[in-house]
């Protein structure tokens, strides 16, 4: 497999899904290090392993075809998030996940950005189905994957974060999308 | 594909091309997939003492990680493959993660592929790409002290000893690569 990465830029009604880009990392390892905010994720112990975290993301781009892309607010163009499609190893598959930074709480932004990165999962990588693993106790992701749609399958040992649970999304038919007749991941051809 | 990988989109930053470079007996070509096996055996086994060890998933972050390199920087990981036979022989790779003070060129080889002068000719290549092509302004190599081969590859390369640069971990030698202009003078 040729390496090659095309982020694409999706939208919703108020944010913007777009590649990552140096900027947005400040506002990222701020949320991986902090211990609070980012224990249900996955939390980076410093600077420098957050870095590796966002420049893995883009690696995890061109490996996978798939990723988190930054969620970026129309009004303002501020990085209030991440969001995407995230199968680094040892994970048992692809998942759709969700963050949203300090301030951008409560407003709806993670269901209108993980929702548009699960469509087009469905639609332009051709994923016939997805999940969320989420930590017991982590209740803010579970209240959102259950208004997503999603349903708890099982609980299971995830190599970074332990204890997990594996939340199931509704397939694309389900959703009452229309796939691509091949399948084929035609966002990063 | 024969030309340039291209890594296109926003986080390119008009820099993500991953350049194919020729040597006598080697090509520098991007990282494949599929790669991530050798990749990982290596930094799960003693070969990899002086580097660092990981387990499967740290070396998958590790691996993403450096081929992030290239959208964000402009340069980042090779493979290196021997032309005779297509044989995956190592990796040299550039990478300025956010724990160097500088950005370090390094160098690996597989099992097998060790006394041929394959690292010396890759890293060649590579030096000598990011000061002509990439146009970067200096070069460093970190090195475990008692990584006697990377020291003696490291002055066979023309890089010298700088004592006064900080390296990565407080213990390792600093080796700084003489730009073409000084290598012609010295």
């Amino acid at each position: 497999m040729t390496l090659a990465l095309h982020i694409p830029r999706l939208e919703t009604p108020r944010l913007i899904l777009r590649a990552p880009e140096p900027a947005d990392f400040e506002p990222l390892c701020a949320f991986l290090t902090d211990p609070v905010r980012a224990w249900g994720f996955g939390v980076e112990k410093d600077r420098p392993t957050a870095w590796r975290w966002f420049a893995a993301n883009i690696g995890h781009w061109a490996l996978r075809g798939y990723g988190y892309f930054t969620i970026e607010m129309k009004e303002t163009g501020e990085a209030c998030g991440i969001s995407g499609i995230w199968e680094p190893e040892g994970w048992p598959e692809p998942e759709v996940g969700w963050v949203v930074f300090d301030g951008y709480e409560g407003k709806g932004i993670a269901y209108e950005a993980a929702t548009r990165a699960r469509d087009w999962a469905y639609t332009d990588l051709g994923l016939t189905t997805l999940t969320s693993n989420i930590v017991p106790g982590n209740t803010r992701s579970v209240a959102l994957a259950k208004r997503m749609g999603a349903t708890y399958e099982r609980t299971y040992h995830n190599p970074n974060m332990g204890e997990d649970m594996l939340y199931r999304h509704p397939g694309p038919a389900a959703l009452g999308l229309e796939t691509d007749n091949d399948g084929s991941p035609e966002a990063y051809a | 594909m024969n030309g340039a990988a291209r890594i296109s989109g926003p986080a390119a930053d008009g820099a993500g091309a991953i350049p194919r470079l020729e040597t006598v007996r080697l090509i520098l070509r991007a990282p494949r997939v599929e790669e991530f096996e050798a990749y990982c055996a290596l930094v799960a086994s003693d070969r990899a003492a002086h580097m660092f060890q990981l387990d499967r998933p740290a070396a998958w972050k590790e691996f993403a990680a450096e081929l992030g390199h290239w959208p964000l920087f402009g340069y980042g990981p090779w493979h290196v493959e021997r032309r005779e036979d297509g044989a995956l022989v190592g990796a040299v790779s550039i990478l300025n993660h956010d724990t160097y003070p500088e950005t370090e060129i390094g160098w690996h080889l597989y099992e097998g592929f060790e006394g041929q002068g394959y690292a010396f000719e890759a890293a060649t290549a590579a030096r000598d790409w990011a000061f002509t092509e990439r146009g970067l302004p200096t070069l460093v190599s970190y090195i475990d002290p008692a990584n006697t081969r990377s020291i003696a590859l490291a002055e066979r390369l023309g890089a010298t000893l700088d004592r006064d640069a900080r390296g990565e971990d407080a213990t390792d030698l600093v080796y700084r690569h003489a730009r073409p202009a000084e290598r012609a003078a010295q």
